[in-house]
C-alpha cells in the first residue's frame, strides 16, 4: 500500500516533487487554454502599450533628456516602461478562469484527484508566469523598436522579465484567492477593483522623492512601488542591488503569503 | 474465537471493523450541516452505508434529499459534520489521497473543461493519477473506445452534446481503473437511447469488477440496474434493500393484490401518495 501513504502528508521530496510534476501538467493545458483564447491575451498587451503611449505623449515635455536627472539620459518612455509592465502583469485572468470551472465543476473533478492542493493553486500561476513572460518580452522588444534601452543589458532583461512574471503569479493568486472565496465572476472582477489602485499609488509618473507627501507615504506603504523601482532600476541604471533586492523580497513576501491563503482556502473547500 | 463474554462491546468494535476493511463502501453516522448566511441546513441528518464490493448500490431520493451531498461526502470532495466513511477499507477523511486513488466520480453536473478536447481531458486526467505521457495517451484511446467517442475525440468539447458530455464524463472517472466509482444522477437529462447506451457502459464497468454507487431520479433505472438500493428523505434513509424485497414489503404491508412498482415503493416511503402529487401539481 505505498501508493497509499505517498498522498498523506510527511511525503517529503516526493510528495513536492510530485506538486511540481503536477503543476506544470495543469499549467500546460491553461496555456493551451490561452493560445485558444487568444483573445484573452490582446489587453493584456495593448492596455498598457496605450497607456505608455499616451503617458509619454503627454509628460514627454515637462521631463526632456538633458536636464532630467532621474532620467539617467534616457527618454520619458524608458522611465514609464516598468509602471507598463506591471499594469500588464496584472491583467492576469486566472482567477476568472478558475471561477467558470468551479461553477461548470470541472474544479471538482481535479479536486477528485490524488495531487497535492498545492499543484490546484500552481498550476494556473505557472501558465500565468509564462504569458507574462512572453508578453512582456513582446514590450521590450517594441520599446527597443522605438530606442529605449534597457541599462543593465541582456542579463538585466531576463531578471526584469522574471521579476514581472513572478509578480504577475502573485496578482493572479490573488485573484484566485477571491474566485476560491467568493465563486463568483461579478465578486472576482469586483474584486480585483481592490487591487487596481496599488499600481497607481506608486511613483509611476516621477520618482518618489518628487512626489507629494501624502502621495509618497501612500507610495512608501505600497509593496508594488519597490517592484517598479527595482524594475525602474534595471531599465535606467544598471545593476542596483539594493532596488533590485527590495524588489525581489516584496515579491517573495507576498508570494508566500498568497501561497499560504490559498493552501488553507483550498484544504477547507467544500 | 475467543471474545470477552463481559465486554458487550468487544464484538461489536470487531463487527465495525472488519466491514469496514471488507465494504466497498462503509458510512456510520454521516452528517452534513451547511450554514449560509448564519442559516444551517441539516442536508445529511445520519446516514449508514455498506455497499459490498461488486454490488450496484442505488440511492433514491426526491430533489433535495441529500443525493449529491451524501456523494461530495463519500469521495473526499466535502468535509463531514459528523460520522466516518471508508471506501475500499481508507478512511476518506484521514487519508483522503489513498481515498481519491480507490475512488472514480462522475458528478451530478458534468464537469468538463470545455476548451479541451476529450482526449487532452483523459490524458490529463490520466497524468494526474500519475501515468507516464504514453501511459496515459494509450488510456485515454481505450476508454474513448470504451465510451465510443474515437470520432469526436479531437474536437473540443464545447461542441458536444449532452450524451457525449455524460459519456465523456464517465471514461474521466475511470482513468485509474478505480475500486468505486460514484455517479450522480449519470443519466438525467439523456434521451433514451442514451440513456440506455450509459446503462449498458455501467453494466460492463461492474461486470469488470468495479463496484457502482449510483444515484438516480430514475425508479426504472435502479430496478434495472441495481443490486441494492435506499431511500433518502430529508438526509435520512428511509428504505433498504433489494428492489425486489422493497417491492414484496410494500405488497405484504399494504395488503394489494397487484405487484407494486418500484414507483409505489418510493411514493409510500416518501410520503408522496399519487394523489397528493397530483395535487401539488394541480397547485402551481
Ligand atoms: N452548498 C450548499 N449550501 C447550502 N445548502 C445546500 C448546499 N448544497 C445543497 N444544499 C441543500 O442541502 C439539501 C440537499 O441537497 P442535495 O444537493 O444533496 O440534494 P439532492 O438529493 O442531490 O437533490 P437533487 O435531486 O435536486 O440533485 C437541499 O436542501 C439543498 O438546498
Ligand atoms: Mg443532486
Amino acid at each position: 500500500m505505498t501508493a497509499t501513504h505517498q498522498g498523506t502528508a510527511g511525503g517529503g521530496a516526493t510528495e513536492s516533487s510530485n506538486a511540481l510534476r503536477d503543476s506544470f501538467i495543469l499549467g500546460g493545458r491553461a496555456i493551451r487554454e490561452a493560445l485558444r483564447t487568444p483573445d484573452s491575451l490582446f489587453p493584456t498587451m495593448f492596455i498598457p502599450l496605450f497607456f505608455l503611449v499616451v503617458n509619454v505623449g503627454q509628460a514627454a515635455k515637462i521631463f526632456p533628456s538633458e536636464g532630467t536627472p532621474f532620467l539617467f539620459g534616457q527618454s520619458y518612455g524608458a522611465f514609464q516602461l516598468p509602471a507598463s509592465l506591471l499594469l500588464s502583469a496584472s491583467f492576469g485572468g486566472a482567477g476568472l478562469y478558475l471561477v467558470e470551472e468551479i461553477e461548470g465543476g470541472y474544479f471538482d473533478k481535479l479536486r477528485a484527484t490524488p495531487i497535492s492542493r498545492m499543484a490546484l493553486v500552481l498550476g494556473r500561476l505557472y501558465a500565468e508566469f509564462v504569458k507574462t513572460a512572453a508578453v512582456a518580452t513582446v514590450m521590450v522588444l517594441l520599446a527597443l523598436a522605438f530606442g529605449i534601452r534597457i541599462k543593465s543589458g541582456i542579463p538585466g532583461f531576463l531578471v526584469m522579465v522574471v521579476m514581472v512574471s513572478l509578480w504577475a503569479m502573485v496578482f493572479a493568486g490573488f485573484m484566485q484567492l477571491l474566485a476560491l472565496k467568493t465563486r463568483s465572476a461579478a465578486a472576482t472582477q469586483g474584486g480585483s477593483m481592490i487591487f487596481f489602485p496599488l499600481l497607481f499609488l506608486t511613483p509611476n509618473f516621477v520618482p518618489r522623492d518628487q512626489l507629494t507627501r501624502p502621495m509618497e507615504i501612500a507610495a512608501t506603504l505600497n509593496p508594488v512601488t519597490y517592484i517598479m523601482e527595482g524594475v525602474r532600476s534595471l531599465v535606467l541604471e544598471g545593476f542596483n542591488g539594493a532596488a533590485i533586492g527590495k524588489g525581489f523580497a516584496v515579491v517573495g513576501v507576498t508570494m508566500v503569503l498568497m501561497l499560504a491563503l490559498s493552501i488553507r482556502m483550498v484544504n477547507n473547500y467544500d | 474465537m475467543p471474545t470477552n463474554q463481559g465486554d458487550l462491546n468487544a464484538p461489536y468494535a470487531l463487527q465495525t471493523d472488519r466491514p469496514s476493511s471488507m465494504s466497498a463502501i462503509k458510512a456510520v453516522g454521516l452528517k452534513k450541516t451547511y450554514s449560509t448566511g448564519g442559516e444551517e441546513v441539516e442536508a445529511v441528518r445520519g446516514v449508514d452505508l455498506d455497499v459490498q464490493p461488486g454490488e450496484i448500490f442505488g440511492f433514491l431520493g426526491p430533489n433535495g434529499a441529500g443525493k449529491s451531498t451524501t456523494v461530495r461526502m463519500l469521495t473526499t470532495l466535502m468535509t463531514l459534520s459528523a460520522g466516518t466513511v471508508h471506501v475500499g477499507g481508507v478512511d476518506v477523511a484521514a487519508d483522503p489521497h489513498g481515498a481519491r486513488r480507490k475512488i472514480g466520480v462522475a458528478l451530478q453536473e458534468a464537469g468538463l473543461d470545455e476548451r479541451q478536447t476529450s482526449r487532452e481531458i483523459l490524458v490529463l486526467q490520466a497524468r494526474l493519477f500519475g501515468m507516464r505521457p504514453s501511459e496515459a495517451g494509450a488510456r485515454a484511446q481505450e476508454l474513448l473506445e470504451l465510451v465510443d467517442l474515437t470520432e469526436a475525440a479531437d474536437r473540443r468539447v464545447k461542441g458536444y452534446s449532452g450524451g457525449m458530455k455524460r459519456r465523456l464524463d464517465l471514461a474521466s472517472a475511470l482513468v485509474h481503473e478505480p475500486e468505486v466509482l460514484f455517479l450522480d444522477e449519470p443519466t438525467t437529462g439523456l434521451d433514451p437511447g442514451s440513456r440506455i447506451t450509459v446503462w449498458d457502459e455501467v453494466r460492463r464497468i461492474n461486470s469488470m469488477g468495479t463496484t457502482v454507487f449510483l444515484t438516480t431520479q430514475y425508479l426504472e433505472e435502479a430496478d434495472q440496474l441495481c443490486n441494492r438500493l435506499a431511500i433518502i428523505d430529508s438526509g435520512l434513509i428511509i428504505r433498504e434493500g433489494t428492489p425486489a424485497s422493497l417491492k414484496a414489503e410494500l405488497r405484504e404491508r399494504t395488503g394489494l393484490d397487484t405487484d407494486p412498482t418500484l414507483d409505489d415503493v418510493f411514493l409510500d416511503a416518501t410520503g408522496r401518495t399519487r394523489d397528493r402529487v397530483a395535487g401539488e401539481v394541480k397547485e402551481i
